[in-house]
């Protein structure tokens, strides 16, 4: 009956922070008041000043938890709907996904290489550029740990959103297709919603590129965790 | 009505991610199961007549609250205060810099793909 109780309350508080964040982010729309931020420290916060135990609060995280696995199955539906743009420019599109996959995963063994670092942080830094569920399946089945992963994700994502426009004038890129290209591939859904308030065009591609970087990787990432980790 | 739509959607959407995590395990694939259960989605899309639309209320409703979903996993940080280290910081700046390739890389190639097919096209 009390686990019950407490199940409940998680599920019922959870929603109650990230509706609050979802209203706070609308009233300043920056990246890093973006609701994952904000109801992130907010949940941490609560825990510590409470006393709470994070397993305690997962009886009822859980169940929101698990409908990541359906959420990210229903990523096929926009890029179904996106087709048309994958028919168009598909030699263009998934050379340019592939080589910031390739890029992603390789330099994420080389910096954690340089630096020293264990497999588990290896582990949750190879999938930083694809959207946060498939990037902790990922870390998950690396043997790494699943918020390790989204917070890398965010980093990758906050940051790609704030240098995207000095990037694209450095490589020289102008075509609305080729941006979204490397929002997508980098910045995963956070791009992409930055993306959208630049372009219809620029958005769309970014969304394709998003959900086919994030099968990219989650081949490659496990291939390159089994050579060398 | 709406709401008897949602659920059966989000249903349908785990039935696609259950059989996709099963395809996993029995394959032993290092593949994410849900990564295989889209894959089988957008496989019935393409070819059969079933269109996105008839999973629209449910997977509208989970793709816009993502982050709602994540949060709890997010909040998992709490005990990993490991990342308030040296490491943790240096970790941080390498995901920085390795966007920033990733981020020029990929749209670069992109470009320089659609002006040469532009090219050839006359």
């Amino acid at each position: 009956m009390g686990e019950w109780w407490t199940a409940a309350a998680a599920i019922a508080g959870t929603i109650a922070v990230y509706a609050a964040s979802k209203r706070a982010y609308r009233g300043l729309p920056v990246p890093l008041m973006l609701p994952i931020v904000t109801g992130t420290i907010f949940i941490i916060l609560f825990l510590l000043v409470s006393g709470i135990p994070y397993s305690v609060y997962m009886n009822g995280g859980q169940w929101i938890e698990s409908l990541l696995g359906p959420a990210v199955v229903a990523l096929a539906c926009p890029l179904y709907e996106q087709r048309h743009l994958l028919k168009r420019y598909l030699l263009p599109i998934l050379s340019g996904i592939g080589t910031g996959a390739v890029i992603g995963v390789v330099s994420g063994l080389a910096f954690t290489a340089a630096a020293g670092a264990s497999k588990e942080w290896t582990a949750a830094v190879l999938p930083k550029s694809v959207t946060t569920p498939v990037a902790m399946d990922i870390t998950t089945t690396l043997g790494g740990d699943a918020p390790l992963a989204a917070m890398f994700v965010m980093v990758a994502g906050i940051g790609g959103v704030v240098v995207h426009a000095r990037v694209m004038n450095v490589v020289g890129v102008t075509d609305p297709v080729a941006k979204g290209i490397g929002m997508g591939s980098a910045a995963h859904a956070i791009g992409t919603a930055k993306s959208l308030e630049n372009s219809e065009t620029e958005g769309a591609v970014s969304s394709v590129a998003m959900t086919v970087s994030a099968v990219i990787v989650a081949f490659l990432a496990p291939l390159a965790g089994n050579l060398f980790l | 009505m709406r709401l008897v739509r949602i659920v059966i959607h989000i249903v349908v959407l785990y039935v696609f991610y259950w059989t996709g995590t099963w395809i996993q395990d029995v394959l032993q694939l290092p593949i994410p199961g849900s990564i295989i259960g889209m894959l089988l989605l957008l496989a019935v899309f393409v070819f059969t007549a079933a269109t996105p639309k008839w999973l629209q209320d449910g997977s509208g409703l989970l793709l816009g609250n993502m982050p709602l979903l994540f949060l709890p996993v997010t909040a998992g940080l709490v005990v990993h205060g490991e990342l308030f280290s040296l490491l943790g910081a240096g970790l941080i700046t390498a995901v920085f810099i390795s966007t920033l390739l990733v981020m020029g890389t990929g749209s670069w190639v992109t470009q320089y793909l659609l002006k040469r097919g532009e090219r050839y096209r006359g």
